[in-house]
C-alpha cells in the first residue's frame, strides 16, 4: 500500500502537467476526470504545433522516433509551469500484451533530460507482469501527491466511468461513419499519431476534403480486437498495435482501403506494417510513414494518388 | 501421422549469433539426437540478402538473422529455430517465417515466441517438436553440458580481448582461440569441451605479455550487436589490435544464465532510473556506472539502428558521462556502416583517450 507523502503542497495548490501527446489521446479522459473528482488543478500543453517539434527535437535522441520528439516538446512546454508532470511508464498488461519499449522507458527519459531543471515527475507506473495493474497505479500516483487511498478509489471509479462513457461515444460516431455511403478509407494508426494536430491531422482533413470518409482503427471494440488479433498474428506483443490489426479485421472489408500510418522510426510497426502488407489481400494499401517534414506536399501527392488509384476502382474516374 | 516420419533425424539450423552456435549444435546433436546445419560465418552477402527482403527500419540484427536463415536453408536446413525476446525479438520469428514462406521456401519452424504463455516450463515443450522420441536421460546432461560450454565461450572470449593486445610474438593470442574453436565445434561429449577449455586455458597462460598501465575500454550495448563480432565490424578487435584493454560484460553467462534479476540489478542504479527501461537497459545503465566508477577511460555504446531500448538509456549514459567525466563513444550500426568510417571514428577516439590520460596523470 503507498505511503501518504507528507511533503507534497495541500492539494488545492496542486498543479498537474499533462503532456498532449502519446498516452494522453488514449488516457486523457481517465487522468483529466481522476484528478477533477480529487479537486486538483491540471494543465493541459496546448496542441502540437511545429514549435512543439522543434523543442522536442532539441531535447531527444536524433534516433528517437518522431512521437517522441513531440512528446518530449509537450513536457518541455510544461516545465516550470506546474508541481508535477504526469509521465506515464507502462510495461505491459499481461502476456503478449507490452507496450513499445518508449512507454517503458518514458518516465525515465524525462527525468534524465530534464535532471537539472529541478521539475517533478508523476509516475504513472503498469507493469501488470510484476502486479502492477491500472488500479494500483492509481493509487501509486494519489500516495505520491499526498491523496489518501480511499478518495483515490471514489475518484478512480467514477473516472473510470466517464472514460468508458466517452470510449462509447466514440465507438458509435464511427459505427455511423462506417454506415456513410461513398467512398471509404481506413487508417491504421496509433492514437497519438492519428490524433496529432500537427502530424494526423491534417492527413485526416485532407480525406475529408476530398470527400472521402476515414474511419480509424484503433477506434474499435478492444477486447474483441484482441481476440481478432490472435488471429490474424499469434505472437504480435504489442497491446496497441494488437488493437490495431483487430481494428483492420473488424473494419477491413467495409472499406475500400487502407491507410496504414506511422511515424519514422517506430519500431513496432516497422515490423507490422510489414505483415499487413504481406498478409491483407484484395485491398488497396497505402503505407505511409511521417517524419519530421515541414511541408505537406508530399504527403498530399501520395495521398491524392492513392485515393485516384481507389476511385478509378470503383469507376468514378 | 507425424511421427512415423520422424525416422530420419531433422536438420536443425539457427541463426548465426556470436560463437553461441557452437554450443546450440551440441545440444542439437548430443542433446536431441537431431543434425545441426552450420551455415557458412557472416559476409557482406549475408546481410545484403537479409536486407533485400526485410522491412526497412528494422533493427540490423533482423536482417543479418534473416540472411543467415537463408544461407541456412540453402546449405539444407528443414528445421528453423527462432528465439525470442522481450523487445523487437519477440517479433522477429512471427515475421521472418511470413518472409521465408513468401520467397517459397520449405520448412519446419519452431518459433519459440509461440510457446510464451507466462509459464516458463512451456518453452520445453519445444524440444518436443525437434524430436518427439527425445529421450530425457540424454538431454538433461546435454543441456547442463551446453550451459557449461556457453560459460566457457564467454570467458575464453572476455579474457582473449583482455589480453591479445598486448602479446609479444603477434597472433599467438589468435592461435589458441581459433584452436578452442575447433575444440568446440568438433566437441561430442563433456570431456571434449573439459579438455577444449584446458588446452585454451593453459594457452594462454603460456603467451607472454607486456602491459603496463594499459587504456582501459568499456563496451556495452545492444544484446545481439555488441556480441556478435561480424555485426560490429570486428569493434573489440579494432580496439585490441591498438592496443587497449576491452571490457565487455553482456554475453549470455551474465545476462541470461548468472542475471541478478532486474529487480536486483535496479537496486544499484535507482538514482539513475526508477523504472527498468527495457530488456537490457539496468544492465547497461549499471555496466557503465561500473565502469566509470572503476575510472576506466573510455566506454563505448554499440547499437543496431533503430534499437528502441538502447536509443531510450542515451539521455541516461550522458549524465553518468557528465557526472563521472568518462569519454563515450556512441556507435549505431545499420547495413551500410563501412569499416573504414569506424576505423577513423576509433582512431580519433583513441587518440583523445590516450592524450587525455597523459593530461590527467
Amino acid at each position: 500500500m503507498p505511503k501518504k507523502n507528507k511533503t507534497a503542497p495541500a492539494r488545492g495548490q496542486l498543479t498537474i502537467g499533462l503532456p498532449r501527446a502519446l498516452l494522453y489521446a488514449r488516457y486523457g479522459t481517465l487522468w483529466l476526470t481522476f484528478f477533477e473528482k480529487l479537486g486538483i488543478q491540471t494543465l493541459v500543453s496546448e496542441p502540437t504545433t511545429l514549435e512543439t517539434l522543434n523543442r522536442g527535437s532539441d531535447r531527444a535522441i536524433d534516433e528517437m522516433c518522431l512521437a517522441v520528439k513531440i512528446y518530449l516538446g509537450h513536457v518541455d512546454s510544461l516545465v516550470g509551469k506546474c508541481d508535477y508532470i504526469l509521465v506515464p511508464r507502462i510495461s505491459n498488461f499481461g502476456v503478449r500484451r507490452a507496450m513499445c519499449t518508449t512507454f517503458e522507458g518514458m518516465y525515465d527519459i524525462c527525468c534524465n533530460v530534464y535532471r537539472r531543471s529541478g521539475q517533478k515527475f508523476l509516475a504513472y507506473n503498469v507493469d501488470v507482469d510484476l502486479g502492477h495493474d491500472e488500479m494500483t497505479a492509481f493509487f501509486a500516483m494519489a500516495g505520491e501527491i499526498g491523496v489518501p487511498v480511499n478518495e483515490a478509489l471514489v475518484a478512480y471509479r467514477a473516472a473510470k466511468k466517464a472514460e468508458a462513457r466517452a470510449w462509447k461515444a466514440r465507438l458509435e460516431e464511427q459505427e455511423a461513419l462506417a454506415k456513410c455511403p461513398g467512398l471509404k478509407v481506413l487508417v491504421a494508426a496509433h492514437s497519438y499519431v492519428a490524433e496529432d494536430e500537427y502530424i494526423g491531422k491534417p492527413i485526416t482533413d485532407f480525406l475529408h476534403g476530398a470527400g472521402v470518409t476515414a474511419l480509424r482503427a484503433d477506434i474499435v471494440d478492444r477486447k474483441a480486437a484482441l481476440k481478432q488479433s490472435e488471429k490474424f498474428s499469434p505472437t504480435m506483443r504489442w497491446e496497441l498495435s494488437r488493437e490495431i490489426a483487430g481494428g483492420i479485421c473488424q473494419y477491413g472489408e467495409r472499406v475500400d482501403g487502407i491507410i496504414l500510418l506511422s511515424v519514422f522510426p517506430c519500431g513496432p510497426d516497422a515490423m507490422t506494417s510489414d505483415i499487413y502488407i504481406r498478409r491483407l489481400k484484395g485491398v488497396p494499401i497505402l503505407n505511409l510513414v511521417l517524419d519530421a517534414q515541414s511541408g505537406m506536399a508530399g504527403v498530399e501527392t501520395r495521398l491524392e494518388s492513392f485515393v485516384d488509384i481507389l476511385r478509378f476502382k470503383h469507376g468514378e474516374l | 501421422m507425424g511421427k512415423k516420419k520422424m525416422e530420419v533425424p531433422k536438420k536443425v539450423a539457427f541463426p548465426m549469433a556470436a560463437n553461441y552456435n557452437y554450443a546450440f549444435r551440441y545440444f542439437v546433436e548430443q542433446g536431441l539426437g537431431a543434425r545441426y546445419i552450420m551455415q557458412p560465418p557472416m559476409t557482406r552477402k549475408t546481410l545484403e540478402i537479409g536486407t533485400r527482403y526485410s522491412p526497412d527500419s528494422v533493427c540490423t540484427p533482423f536482417k543479418t538473422t534473416l540472411g543467415s536463415t537463408i544461407e541456412a536453408l540453402e546449405c539444407g536446413a528443414d528445421t528453423l529455430v527462432m528465439l525470442f525476446g522481450t523487445c523487437r525479438l519477440g517479433y522477429y520469428g512471427e515475421l521472418q517465417e511470413q518472409i521465408l514462406r513468401d520467397l517459397g521456401y520449405q520448412f519446419d519452424y519452431i518459433n519459440l515466441a509461440t510457446y510464451t504463455t507466462g509459464k516458463n516450463r512451456d518453452y520445453f515443450k519445444a524440444i518436443g517438436r525437434v524430436n518427439p522420441k527425445v529421450n530425457p536421460v540424454k538431454v538433461v546432461p546435454a543441456a547442463m553440458d551446453t550451459v557449461k560450454m556457453a560459460e566457457y565461450i564467454d570467458e575464453i572470449t572476455a579474457q582473449y580481448y583482455l589480453n591479445c593486445g598486448f602479446e609479444l610474438e603477434r597472433g599467438a593470442y589468435k592461435r589458441a582461440l581459433n584452436q578452442f574453436w575447433t575444440d568446440m565445434d568438433r566437441a561430442a561429449s563433456h570431456q571434449d569441451i573439459e579438455e577444449g577449455y584446458q588446452r585454451v586455458k593453459s594457452a594462454f597462460q603460456g603467451i607472454p605479455l607486456r602491459k603496463e598501465e594499459p587504456l582501459r575500454v568499456g563496451i556495452i550495448g545492444e544484446y545481439y550487436t555488441v556480441q556478435d563480432a561480424f555485426s560490429n565490424l570486428e569493434l573489440e578487435q579494432k580496439l585490441a589490435d591498438m592496443g587497449v584493454e576491452v571490457h565487455r560484460w553482456m554475453n549470455v553467462s551474465h545476462r541470461n544464465l548468472h542475471y541478478s534479476g532486474e529487480k536486483n540489478l535496479n537496486v544499484r542504479v535507482r538514482d539513475l532510473t526508477r523504472f527498468s527501461m527495457g530488456p537490457t537497459s539496468t544492465a547497461n545503465i549499471w555496466c557503465a556506472r561500473d565502469y566509470a566508477e572503476r575510472g576506466f577511460d573510455g566506454l563505448i555504446h554499440v547499437k543496431s539502428a533503430c534499437c528502441t531500448p538502447e536509443i531510450q538509456i542515451m539521455p541516461v549514459l550522458q549524465n553518468i558521462g557528465a557526472d563521472y567525466k568518462i569519454p563515450i563513444l556512441y556507435l549505431t550500426y545499420d547495413s551500410q556502416t563501412s569499416d573504414t568510417g569506424l576505423m577513423t571514428r576509433l582512431e580519433a577516439f583513441y587518440d583523445m583517450i590516450s592524450m587525455r590520460k597523459k593530461v590527467i596523470r
